[in-house]
């Protein structure tokens, strides 16, 4: 290659190089649109809800748009199925549970719909979003034989009259803890298999649980397309008994005023005591030299 | 130096006894009872209203009303320092400045007192302090120390009063009727025996010796109101020394504010001499230097660490919104009266006025800058508060509550020294025949 020709390879380079960083930084730079977005909830097969969420994107993450105002439809944006209306909040999120009235519906469908819209009277575009969900509840349950215990989960969907196990679903199998869910053997996630059950054998022996030794189970099936979100808890004396320690019966110097420390109440008492003894000393010493000038 | 003048006792009594206002006299009263009224009426208004009436929020719930109680409970401390220190070391000039700082320590305790009741909002929430009140809370022991040093100062002003008090009831020709029956019912009953005399000099020296911890305790507590609670600015160790300091300080520039005052109303040259400007003159300088050492230690330290919850609050001092009031109480309240009374020319009557008078100003401003910049620094982050909570500016109710418990304090100085001798006529005239005898 001539010199030449290196330096037309260059300036093409460069040109490239130019048009592909200024594209880059106009995607950073512009917001898109509006997004709203929704999902459902099941928790201990009992009363659903549906979240919202309004976000957009800004710069190459997404960012919540918070005070837009939402109204979420069951089957079909009209009044009469109108679910309830929520203003996302500042983390751009507002939930809707399913009303009561609408219970004879409910059970009557297998298969359901929840629309959102949002008009464009908060000074964004008109948006709307939706979800199609499968009826489905989420079992949980343990067996222990031979000091081996399990955990065992079975996502089970409404067809016709029948609750029919599912197979090939992905589901975290967990043990509650304060800050999250630890999982309750060494995979993170378990797929049910031709039964529709998934289990885990129960790996975490002398884990801390309450004052009786109770650990809580869940478990989770998350933002399954066809299923959404579900989640059930259980209960099992499959922990360490942890009795918790307490200072709120101790004197201390942040409890209430009848616990005070004793050494507190001790030198504090006796310096009132000291300087009002000698107060009342001293008036005492006044009727004194009263007395002496009545009768002198 | 100008030496003590001997005089009479007919001639003694007759300075010192107490007299009519004059013209200026009623002005001056006038003033300060309609300061006084106005302040009434804002407290009436913030007791209407509430404490929306005051620019206070979220983030400086301690505005103007602790600063000034801040102040009084400061100048209060000057009882110990003169009467009780002065008497325990037996300090020979004294006698003239005792009263002074008694009476000041009186009124300035009476008002810090009231004053907490008006920044509580609510007064009859007071008695939630005595059922339900917690002795680990330093609120708590501020309010039994207060309440403490205030029996004291008033046992201590009562005391030294009594035979005065005999000689102003023999001179009720002279004084009227006004206050005969209040002479006679304080101290008819003092007849200047042995015995009665020896137990009043019993009981004065017993005060002293209480009083002294007791003054250290009312400041030294009111200090650990801030610094226990951790903020910056409030974060020291070395509060309590700082606080005490700052108030022998102004305590010391009250009293020669008042010396002076009194000196020209009722001519007292004779009693209060350039002599005793010198003596509290050179006392002030050790006081304002021994301050200025506590300030250096206060901002230099954590200037030099500049640690960050910190900064903001240290250049708001030192180059933000406070720097003018910070730097005017640091040179006002310090350094220029330093600068005036550590010559001997400046602790003459006149010049030791003026830096008296920059004292007491220089620590009010002290004061207000100890409270509110750090309020409004607070360690964690602000969020979600109006604009308005970052800034602070006491509300015209504020000012005139404040104005009104100023002037509060001045009355009951001013009434005082209308009623009772300002200068101890009995210990004066004692003074001198000891002087005599010695000589």
């Amino acid at each position: 290659m001539k010199p030449n020709n290196h330096h037309k390879l260059f300036i093409i380079m460069l040109f490239l190089f130019g048009t592909a960083v200024s594209k880059i930084n106009a995607q950073d730079s512009t917001a898109s649109t509006t997004v709203l977005s929704v999902r459902y909830f099941l928790p201990e097969n009992k009363i659903p809800y549906v979240d919202v969420s309004t976000k957009k994107k800004v710069g190459r993450k997404f960012e919540p748009v918070k005070g837009i105002p939402v109204n979420v439809y069951f089957s079909e944006a009209a009044e009469k199925n109108l679910l309830g209306k929520i203003i996302t909040g500042i983390d751009g999120e507002g939930r809707v549970a399913l009303p009561a009235s609408f219970k004879a519906t409910w059970d009557s469908l297998n298969e359901f719909k929840f629309v959102a819209v949002s008009d464009s009277s908060a000074g964004v575009e008109s948006l709307s979003g939706d979800v199609t969900i499968k009826k489905a509840i989420l079992v949980i349950d343990t067996t222990s034989t031979e000091g081996i215990r399990t955990v065992t989960a079975q996502l089970k969907e409404k067809n016709g009259n029948e609750w029919v196990a599912v197979k090939e679903i992905e589901m975290k199998l967990g043990i509650k803890r304060r800050l999250g869910n630890l999982t309750v053997g060494d995979a993170e996630t378990y797929t049910s298999d031709s039964t529709g059950m998934a289990s885990a054998e129960f790996k975490r022996d002398s884990m801390p649980g309450d004052e009786k030794g109770n650990l809580i189970l869940v478990a989770r099936v998350e933002d399954n397309d066809n299923y959404g979100n579900l989640v059930v808890e259980k209960s099992v004396p499959w922990g360490k008994s942890v009795q918790a320690e307490t200072h709120f019966w101790h004197r201390t110097l942040w409890s209430t005023g009848n616990r005070a420390p004793l050494w507190l109440l001790f030198i504090a008492y006796s310096i009132v005591i000291g300087v009002w003894g000698t107060i009342i000393f001293l008036v005492l010493q006044i009727v004194k030299i009263k007395k002496l000038g009545a009768t002198g | 130096m100008e030496k003590l003048q001997k005089f009479s006792p007919e001639k003694i009594t007759s300075d010192l006894l107490p007299q009519k206002f004059g013209r200026r006299g009623m002005i001056w009263t006038t003033i300060l009872v309609v300061i006084c009224c106005i302040g009434a009426f804002a407290y009436i208004k913030q007791l209407r209203e509430g404490l929306v009436v005051t620019n206070m929020g979220d983030y400086v719930s301690w505005g103007i009303y602790i600063s000034n109680f801040v102040f009084f409970v400061a100048i209060s401390l000057v009882g110990s320092l003169i009467t009780a220190i002065f008497r325990l070391a037996n300090v020979p000039w004294r006698t003239p400045l005792t009263r002074i700082s008694e009476i000041i320590a009186v009124s300035a305790i009476t008002f810090a007192s009231l004053i907490i009741i008006v920044d509580m909002g609510r007064p009859e929430r007071l008695v939630y302090l005595f059922t339900h009140g917690r002795i680990q809370s330093p609120i708590m022991w501020d309010v039994i120390v207060i309440s403490t040093y205030f029996c004291i100062s008033l046992l201590l002003l009562y005391i030294t009063l009594l035979p005065d008090i005999k000689m102003m009831i023999a001179a009720k020709d002279k004084l009227g009727k006004p206050f005969s029956k209040l002479y006679r019912w304080l101290g008819t009953f003092w007849k200047g025996t042995a015995a009665q005399e020896k137990i009043r000099n019993k009981s004065i020296t017993i005060i002293c010796i209480v009083t002294i911890p007791v003054a250290f305790c009312i400041h030294t507590v009111t200090s650990w109101l801030f610094a226990t609670t951790y903020r910056p600015g409030w974060d020291s160790t070395n509060f309590g020394a700082y606080f005490v300091s700052g108030a022998f300080l102004v305590g010391a520039g009250a009293v020669v504010v008042a010396m002076y005052v009194f000196r020209r109303v009722y001519k007292l040259e004779h009693y209060i001499t350039e002599m005793h400007f010198d003596k509290m003159g050179k006392i002030l300088v050790m006081l304002a230097l021994l301050y200025l050492y506590f300030n250096v230690n206060e901002y230099l330290v954590p200037a030099f660490k500049m640690r960050k919850p910190e900064e903001a609050h240290l250049t708001g001092l030192f180059a933000g919104e406070f720097a003018p009031l910070f730097w005017f109480a640091i040179l006002v309240g310090m350094i220029i009266p330093i600068l005036i009374v550590v010559f001997p020319k400046g602790r003459k009557p006149n010049a030791m006025f003026v830096a008296g008078v920059m004292v007491v100003v220089g620590a009010w401003f002290k004061r207000y800058l100890i409270v509110t910049p750090t309020l409004l620094q607070p360690f964690l982050p602000k969020y979600d508060a109006p604009a308005r909570y970052s800034h602070y500016f006491p509300s015209w109710e504020e000012w005139a509550i404040t104005a009104g418990s100023l002037a509060g304090v001045l009355l009951i100085i001013t009434f005082f020294a209308r009623v009772f001798p300002i200068i101890s006529i009995y210990k004066t005239i004692t003074d001198q025949n000891e002087t005599e005898q010695s000589s």
